[in-house]
């Protein structure tokens, strides 16, 4: 009888022990997933990637970018997908949020270039720009 | 004499198990700690995107007075020099938010220079100057400055060096 109690405190135990552990790792892998898509990291990465898109490019071309992640962040913060992304003279503005003002949002390009930022209704998860020539 | 010894072994290894786990969540601890730490150090600086700038801003002018292999005809002609970013397709317009002071940004200087002579044929430069004494510099807030060098011949099979001189200064919104 004494036998049977001791093992069932040692799984018990060990099932705390291992629960604990689960919690604990999930928190950190939570943490981890909040801080990279978080709204300024996902701006800042996406202005700056969309300047040097249009850096590289040439007039005549239409470029197709994949911004799933960011389309989802401003939905739910009620951006209105098509607002999310802005091109003034030759700065990029990605704004993901009403309530922060990142400085990090905006990034401007060097090639003289007329690019038009067009969000793409069809797959509802792109965005499209089409440069052409000053 | 038997009985007592293992009582005790058995009493000493449930406290050693206690003690374990203790361990073992002050080592859970010190590792989250340590991963925090480094996500926000990580998040918290923004990417520093200059190196692919100055990259794609020195193919730009290569571009401009080079096509497969040949010096265009355009590079040599003395209008091309009196608007040498404007014709390259270059501007240095950049966001508000580095201030009127610092307003320019980029300094590019293009040399070409006869193979044979070592004449200078072609010298333009365009941009901020003094970003160019931070070259030599070390530190974080720094510009980030690109030479590149590549040969070109003409039409008449004229040897040419085209040295290439790129600054990207942006540091506020590249380095923390």
């Amino acid at each position: 009888m004494e036998k049977r109690g001791k093992k069932g405190n040692i799984l018990t135990e060990n099932i705390i022990f291992i629960v604990l552990n689960l919690a604990f790792l999930s928190i950190l892998l939570l943490f981890l997933l909040s801080k990279t898509s978080e709204t300024a990291v996902l701006e800042e990465k996406y202005a700056k990637q969309i300047a040097l898109m249009i850096d590289a490019a040439e007039p005549g071309m239409r470029i197709h970018l994949n911004m799933e992640d960011a389309i989802e962040k401003a939905v739910k913060n009620k951006i209105n997908p098509s607002d999310i992304v802005s091109i003034n003279g030759n700065v990029v503005t990605v704004k993901l949020s009403e309530k922060d003002n990142n400085p990090q949002s905006s990034y401007s390009f060097f090639n003289d270039v007329e690019a038009n930022a067009n969000f793409d209704t069809l797959t509802q998860k792109e965005y499209y720009f089409v440069i052409s020539g000053k | 004499m038997n009985k007592i010894t293992q009582k005790h072994i058995s009493k000493n290894k449930k406290g050693g198990e206690k003690i374990l786990s203790v361990y073992w969540f002050v080592i859970l601890f010190i590792v989250a700690a340590a991963i925090v730490y480094m996500t926000a150090s990580f998040y918290g600086k923004p990417y520093d995107v200059r190196q692919v700038e100055a990259d794609l801003l020195t193919n730009k002018i290569a571009d401009c007075i080079s096509e497969a292999g040949y010096l265009k005809d355009e590079a040599l002609e003395p209008q091309f020099k009196d608007d040498f970013p404007g014709n390259c397709g270059i501007t240095f317009d950049v966001e508000d938010s580095y201030g009127p002071k610092e307003q320019e940004q980029y300094y590019i200087k293009l040399t070409l220079t006869d193979f044979s002579s070592k004449n200078n044929v072609f010298k333009a430069k365009e941009g901020n100057v003094n970003l160019v004494y931070s070259c030599n510099l070390k530190g974080n807030n720094l510009p980030f400055c690109l030479k590149r060098s590549f040969y070109v011949i003409d039409k008449d099979n004229n040897q040419y060096q085209a040295d290439i001189f790129s600054i990207v200064r942006k540091t506020e919104k590249n380095v923390k």
